[in-house]
């Protein structure tokens, strides 16, 4: 049976909120390569209590990431005029920085649209990185 | 320059989340849409809201209105007792309200985490109750 979208989001936020300590042992399969990296990383850059906490770390912040832009894309849907250009992003990321752009959305703005003419993916951080490189070479 | 880490909403940035009408709320939603491309690109990043600004604002997780705001991923942070009594400690010094108080209390709670962002329509009383936590301000 087919279940809808909506409340496959709905169910995957209900557990990522869930408090719940306990753990499964799973089968899950992955690239030798990349465990190996993994062990790497927690033993050497000491970046997470062991493999699992980090393997389960980076899936849960991809699943924040997926439900949250799910949201967002639902959002946009219903209400087309909420959706932010470029250049609103660009300001908003600066904003949230505290980059010293943030006072000159003008620039911010004129920037995505120039960004987005050879870079129609890019995103709000490749906006501000263009602008401060922009800023700095005319001094 | 550092990115920011913490996002925490005053009263203000709730509201303008709540509703799609609210004359803030596209503005704040870009604010949001940041936190989700930078999410996806696996940076840090949360969207705080402290319990009491969510009182102050209205938020009732329960209620149909919240629908939206239900589900960006915004984390309350309770007004437990090390939480309460920095809060009191705010509140009796600026004579601020309790929900601002709370939310001074959570950007001292995160601050070590990494740089912090209030988005407030009220940046004095922000910068009153962060100090002298170093926060990003940003105004709607």
């Amino acid at each position: 049976m087919a279940v809808k979208r909506p409340n496959v989001i709905g169910r995957i936020e209900t557990l990522l909120d869930a408090q719940d300590d306990r753990t499964v042992g799973t089968s899950m399969r992955m690239p030798a390569s990349l465990r190996d990296a993994a062990a790497l990383a927690v033993e050497h850059l000491h970046v997470a209590r062991s493999t699992t906490a980090l393997t389960a770390e980076a899936l849960r912040c991809r699943l924040e990431a997926i439900v949250l832009q799910a949201a967002l894309d639902s959002h946009y849907r219903e209400n087309p005029g909420a959706r932010p250009s470029l250049g609103d992003l660009a300001v908003a990321a600066a904003e949230l920085d505290g980059h010293p752009l943030a006072p000159r959305p003008q620039v911010l703005r004129r920037a995505a649209e120039e960004v987005v003419r050879s870079h129609p993916d890019a995103d709000a951080d490749d906006v501000l990185l263009w602008a401060e490189a922009q800023a700095s070479v005319a001094g | 320059m550092t990115r920011v880490r913490t996002v925490v909403l005053d009263n203000e940035g709730v509201q303008a989340l709540s509703s799609s009408t609210h004359p803030k709320h596209a503005q704040v939603i870009a604010h949001v849409q940041v936190v989700a491309h930078r999410k996806a690109k696996a940076i840090p990043l949360d969207i705080l809201a402290p319990t009491a600004v969510r009182v102050e604002a209205g938020w009732d997780r329960r209620a149909r209105s919240a629908a939206l705001i239900n589900h960006l991923r915004i984390a309350d942070v309770p007004l437990d007792t090390p939480s309460a009594d920095v809060a009191a400690e705010l509140v009796v010094r600026l004579q601020v309200s309790v929900a601002d108080a709370h939310l001074g209390a959570t950007v001292a709670s995160v601050a070590d985490r990494g740089a912090v962002a209030i988005i407030t329509s009220d940046p004095a009383d922000m910068a009153a109750v962060s100090g002298p936590v170093p926060v990003t301000i940003v105004t709607i």
